[in-house]
């Protein structure tokens, strides 16, 4: 089986399986996390082969499930950008795994944290590497179920029941008028496949769809509009990030990193897929304004929500609930980016996207370290734990410097690739981008006095353990390293993602391939 | 006539969108949040088949009896578009998890603080959380 069709497929087949397993097994700890370790690695080398193939080759790779071509079935259809990202999300998910045993050593029930955590790992890479958007719909809907029950692990616990209710009814009003924009984009195009409907945009023929059946510019505006208000629902922008500074911090720490580092950007890579590909390059006059439009709404929306979440950083007492309003100020960046439409600024996208993942996932990770010694979230039950927990410290450092954008860590370097791009735009947006980031920093450094130099309230009794702390070093290494060698990752890695994202001629052409083997047994 | 009981009818859906959400938005009752989700999602639906349906007669239920020219031109000519069918029929199911899911989580909200009141809830919850610290 090709290796696109195959690296979702995995952690799908590890999740059903894994309810019954467990049962065979007993419920034995140390079994079900072999078994989720063993799935979370074997998806992890997949997405390592899909990276290779798709840097190795000039065209996005495509699989055929059940051997129909678009758009009579569903294909998957993976370009550089998905790889990229499909590659960190997996590797992510590996080292979160390792993570979170020792994080839940206390809690019951981890055959079901696990199912549920491979499932939201098959929505992720299913949303990375479709070719369809309602394959699309599909794989947010199943990255949205997990996601909410995760956040609801702690069921016991009032407050986490009552913000995955809040998560659950706004994601499904969210998804459900992305199912609204489906309808009507049907309507009007006739077709829902990715290739096939930029290539109705663009003008250009396909095979059995070769022509829209209605108004293409209405269908356009009223798809469009609903579908990035559900997007941005799912990104947390504002004035749709209500959910997130509560569901985010109620959840297990190994899940919020998840949730702050990789889910979120779902929304922004829909968002990619939708403005880039399918409406990318020249349009006519009616829709390049349809487009504008949205773009304008994007920058601002953008530029709002990064104030918004570095203000309220600022006043916020539970460390978590600070790091996930930083998560908000970051989706503001980038949906910026998103909105301005050029090719740097998706490749200054793509690379924040990849930064934010990794600098986000290890803040979560270290605080999580320290509420899971001091058993509380309040910043101030934290402090003066730092001086006995050197690695973990050392991440938080790692991270929370990395976030606020000093070199030489990663996101120095994607600021600074935002900051030329903002720039170049509107010197406001640019403006917007120095001032969040350095209100984020007194945040940051008010997290980091108290945790490092605070005056300890109650004597905690504090250990690292190797498994936790060393997956914060892995990623805090990791921070370093790609800060050291960012011109080389961006030339070699994010440019030509954003290069080929934008090329929607080779994308169209790469599917139309597949499409003129079609025969319909006539 | 029939054009009018067309619009009528995508009028109505509209409205009852637009009054779900504000259903959503605005009852303060957990379970009158959770039934007005369902009537949104729903009437999203409904409306995704509408948009596939054609106004013929004699209307054809939309199967392919075999696979020849003849059978298929008869096709095209007197049934629905059955993919919008086939997608909210995925819907469908992917709303029932997630209907359920909610579901669970009203009933816990009730075990946990015995009513169903988002603003009782929402007072009831800074002082769970004060009474765990201490």
């Amino acid at each position: 089986m090709n290796v696109v069709g195959l690296t979702p497929i995995i952690p799908i087949l590890f999740a059903f399986a894994l309810p019954l397993t467990s049962i065979l097994v007993k419920g034995d700890r140390r079994i079900v996390q072999a078994y989720a370790l063993t799935g979370t690695g074997l998806t992890l080398l997949s997405a390592v082969k899909l990276f290779q193939l798709a840097y190795s080759s000039k065209e996005p790779l495509i699989y055929t499930f059940g051997g129909w071509t678009a758009p009579v079935g569903i294909i998957y259809e993976a370009d550089k950008m998905s790889a990229l990202i499909a590659l960190v999300t997996a590797t992510l998910m590996f080292l979160i795994a390792i993570y979170s045993y020792r994080y839940l050593e206390g809690e019951a029930g981890l055959e079901w944290y696990y199912t549920l955590y491979l499932g939201l790992e098959a929505g992720l890479l299913g949303v990375l590497l479709t070719g369809d958007a309602f394959n699309l719909f599909v794989m947010i809907e199943v990255t949205s179920i997990a996601a909410y029950a995760l956040v609801m692990y702690y069921r016991d616990r009032g407050d986490s029941v009552v913000a995955g209710l809040k998560y659950a009814l706004i994601g499904a009003v969210g998804t459900t008028m992305y199912f609204i924009a489906l309808g009507v984009l049907y309507y009007g195009f006739g077709t829902l496949n990715f290739a096939n409907l930029s290539a109705l945009v663009h003008g250009m023929s396909f095979p059995v769809v070769g022509k829209p059946y209605g108004d293409v510019v209405i269908a356009s505006g009223v798809a469009l509009a609903l579908a990035t208000w559900a997007f941005l629902i799912k990104a947390a922008v504002f004035p749709n990030h209500f959910w997130l500074p509560e569901a985010h911090p109620a959840a297990p720490s190994p899940i919020s990193a998840i949730l702050s580092g990789v889910v979120v950007n779902v929304g922004v890579y829909a968002l990619v897929r939708f403005l880039y590909t399918v409406y990318g390059g020249a349009l006519t006059s009616s829709l390049s304004s349809v487009v504008h439009a949205l773009s304008v709404v994007l920058m601002l929306l953008g530029a709002v929500s990064a104030l918004f979440g570095a203000l309220m950083m600022l006043v916020q007492k539970d460390v978590k609930r600070l790091i996930a309003y930083s998560t908000i100020m970051h989706m503001g960046y980038l949906v910026m980016a998103v909105g301005i439409g050029t090719q740097l600024a998706l490749s200054a996208a793509i690379f924040h996207m990849v930064n934010h993942a990794i600098a986000k996932a290890l803040l979560f990770l270290s605080a999580g370290v320290f509420i899971h010694a001091a058993g509380s979230r309040n910043l101030e039950d934290l402090a003066g734990l730092g001086r006995k927990m050197p690695v973990a410290t050392f991440s938080l450092a790692v991270a929370s410097l990395s976030l606020v954008g000093v070199p030489p860590f990663n996101v120095f370097f994607s600021k600074l690739l935002l900051f030329d791009v903002f720039l170049d735009e509107n010197p406001v947006l640019a403006l917007v981008l120095v001032v969040s980031s350095v209100t984020a920093l007194v945040a940051y450094v008010r997290v980091f006095y108290e945790v490092w130099l605070g005056k300890p309230r109650k004597e905690v009794e504090g250990r690292e353990c190797w498994s936790m702390s060393g997956v914060c070093l892995v990623l805090a290494l990791a921070c370093v390293v790609v800060g050291l060698v960012a011109p080389y990752v961006v030339s070699h890695y994010v440019d030509p993602a954003a290069a080929q994202a934008v090329d929607y001629k080779v994308y169209i052409q790469k599917a139309l391939e597949y499409a003129a083997k079609t025969k319909l047994g006539l | 006539m029939i054009s009018l009981l067309w619009s009528i009818t995508i009028v109505s859906l509209l409205a009852t969108l637009i009054i779900s959400v504000y259903g959503i938005v605005a009852k303060p009752n957990l379970v009158k949040k959770l039934i007005a989700l369902t009537i949104f999602g729903d009437t999203a639906n409904v409306l995704v088949v509408l948009l596939g349906y054609r106004v013929i007669y004699p209307v054809k239920p939309p199967i392919l009896p075999e696979l020849s020219k003849r059978a298929l031109g008869e096709f095209v000519k007197t049934a629905v578009d059955p993919l919008p069918q086939a997608l909210v029929i995925t819907a469908v199911v992917i709303g029932m998890a997630v209907n359920i899911l909610i579901a669970f989580a009203v009933i816990q909200i009730y075990r946990i603080y015995g009513t169903l009141d988002v603003r009782e809830v929402g007072k009831t919850l800074p002082e769970l959380l004060r009474r765990e610290e201490a």
